[in-house]
């Protein structure tokens, strides 16, 4: 009798430590006031935001500003359940996302690149071109003027923004190619074709250096002249977002970015500020 | 007494914590998946060979079959590995040979499973880009990671049976004229055959788990892979990439997938002790 009263206590006890501790972690999660502001979401945004952060520290000592990737969907789900103050977001909301009342703050525009391994001697490709290398209906670089070599696709995860915005304004209707290589970052995205002999892939212009080839669209290479004026045609607008209008340490932070002498070094890291854009 | 009593208590709550983490653990991922059944038929989620979560279609026949084919993989290269190396290491190695190697091989186990992904994507992707063509990953470059990462599983499990073998079998079979092979092949292996199942096992069961070092070197493609060039995915692959944006359907379906891979893992637990009970009524 007094061992499964003593089993019951015990069974009790646990489950009311377990109990607490679950507890516990939901409560713990919210931002509060103290100047401390959590930045979640998109790789494209990454470098930006971090510089802008340090930046933004310098001025604010008190301030304390965590940036963290993962994806523009994991920005957008940061921001709905309030784990983070601002999300970073490379894509326009679906439908079912906008409606959750979330406010979008443009901060910069972006163009995707499509990029090659360096020893690859195509210099750029049309839209249909492209679109029908990444849906795999052409598997072979011959088939577009390059040397007779197999077309490795590198994809991004669906958490990507940047996929997310490359099949809207490339892909239309047609589906990616399901057998391609999926890499959770940018930054994968990269180092693979810069290694991969055959290898394509896409990222925001902001990644590109010297290891990779960035192909010309329709004879449009992205820069900042041609997002400028709407030629190059993967051009997309980058977004800081809140659970509702900025206010408190969060507004302070969007502000500090959309501020001349932050925009100003956007241009740097090759993304186009939106302030120049609006005009 | 008293202490005596009250320290009784303490330990049997240790225990209950261990036991009811599992029960609330499997009751978390079954409340959060099992709906998703109410929606996607069970047949369709098992069999279905369309995995595009953002579009609602959840088949995860593909990934099932992802998590088999790299365990398949590991176990063909890390289990004889790991046998030879413990036959190695008990029957053949002097004790001072054993002792240094050993250690060395039990390090394997305490490597942090990324650093073998990160091993794996500058070092085995290339060779086999190099050798076997494509981009290097999939299949090939998962079961090596996979391998050496079950190797010091085996390799110690299997050393502790094939000592237990008693002395005087093998030198009965020495003396009966038997080479040093002859003794391992006919006597040694055969009476810790149970043993070596056991570590295999083991080893499936850390194989199929694995996650971070597979989803580094196998290439995520969400299908069933037609040729070695093909990248996949596995169960803890799709898990691990799609858990931090997944919302609504999309997050049952992976509760309904980390369910399956619970299953599984049960599964394998429930064989091992059949294996040693087996071993223990002989």
């Amino acid at each position: 009798m007094a061992k499964t009263t003593a089993k019951l206590i015990s069974l009790i006890l646990t489950s009311v430590i377990l109990i607490a501790s679950v507890a516990g972690c939901q409560s713990g999660g919210n931002e509060n006031g103290t100047g401390r502001v959590t930045i979640v979401g998109s790789s494209t945004l990454l470098p930006i935001i971090q510089a802008a952060s340090e930046e933004y520290v310098k001025d604010h000592p008190d301030a304390k500003v965590d940036v963290q990737g993962g994806g523009s969907s994991v920005g957008i789900e940061s921001t709905i359940s309030g784990t983070a103050a601002i999300g970073m977001c490379s894509r326009e909301l679906k439908p079912e996302e906008a409606e959750k009342g979330l406010f979008k703050t443009p901060i910069a525009v972006d163009a995707i690149a499509i990029i090659v391994n360096p020893d690859n001697p195509v210099h750029g490709l049309t839209k249909e071109q492209a679109m029908k290398i990444f849906s795999g209906k052409i598997t072979n670089w011959t088939e577009v003027g390059g040397k007779d070599e197999e077309i490795i696709l590198i994809n991004r995860d669906e958490a990507s923004g940047t996929r997310e915005a490359f099949f809207k304004l490339l892909m239309g209707e047609r589906d990616f190619l399901k057998k391609a290589i999926i890499q959770p970052g940018s930054g994968q995205v990269r180092s693979i074709v810069g290694q991969t002999p055959g290898a394509v892939g896409y990222l925001s212009r902001g990644y590109v250096t010297n290891e990779v080839k960035v192909l010309a669209l329709d004879s449009v290479r992205p820069s900042i002249s041609t997002i400028r004026d709407k030629t190059y045609p993967l051009s997309r607008t980058l977004y800081l977002l809140t659970k509702e209008k900025p206010r408190g340490p969060a507004k302070d932070f969007i502000d500090f970015v959309l501020s001349p002498g932050v925009q100003k070094c956007i241009v740097g890291t090759a993304y186009e500020p939106i302030i120049e854009v609006k005009k | 007494m008293k202490k005596e009593k009250l320290l009784r208590y303490v330990f049997l709550l240790a225990a209950s914590v261990a036991i009811l983490t599992i029960f609330l653990i499997f009751v978390f991922m079954a409340v959060k998946g099992v709906p998703l059944f109410f929606k996607v038929p069970l047949t369709g989620f098992l069999f279905g060979t369309d995995w595009s979560p953002t579009k609602g279609h959840f088949g995860a026949f593909p990934l099932i079959v992802g998590s088999f084919l790299v365990t398949l993989g590991a176990v063909a290269i890390g289990g004889p590995l790991g046998i030879a190396v413990a036959i190695f290491l008990s029957e053949i190695a002097s004790s001072r040979v054993a002792n240094f190697i050993r250690p060395t091989v039990e390090l394997l186990a305490g490597i942090p499973s990324v650093i073998y992904g990160f091993f794996g994507i500058m070092l085995i992707v290339p060779l086999v880009r190099t050798f076997v063509g494509g981009a290097g990953f999939g299949f090939i470059s998962a079961s090596f990671v996979l391998a050496i990462m079950i190797l010091p599983t085996i390799a110690a499990l299997t050393e502790d049976t094939l000592r237990s073998v008693p002395k005087a079998h093998k030198w009965g079979s020495l003396a009966l004229g038997a080479t040093e092979w002859q003794t391992i092949k006919k006597v040694t292996l055969p009476s810790a055959s149970e043993g070596i199942l056991s570590a295999v096992i083991l080893g499936i069961g850390r194989a199929i788990g694995e996650t971070m070092a597979v989803l580094m070197v196998i290439g995520n493609a969400p299908i069933i892979p037609t040729s070695l060039r093909d990248p996949f995915s596995t169960i803890t692959s799709v898990v691990a990439l799609d858990m931090s944006y997944a919302s609504g359907e999309h997050q049952e379906a992976l509760f309904a997938l980390a369910l399956i891979l619970f299953i599984i893992s049960m599964s394998l637990v429930a064989m091992l002790r059949f294996v040693s009970r087996q071993r223990s009524t002989r």
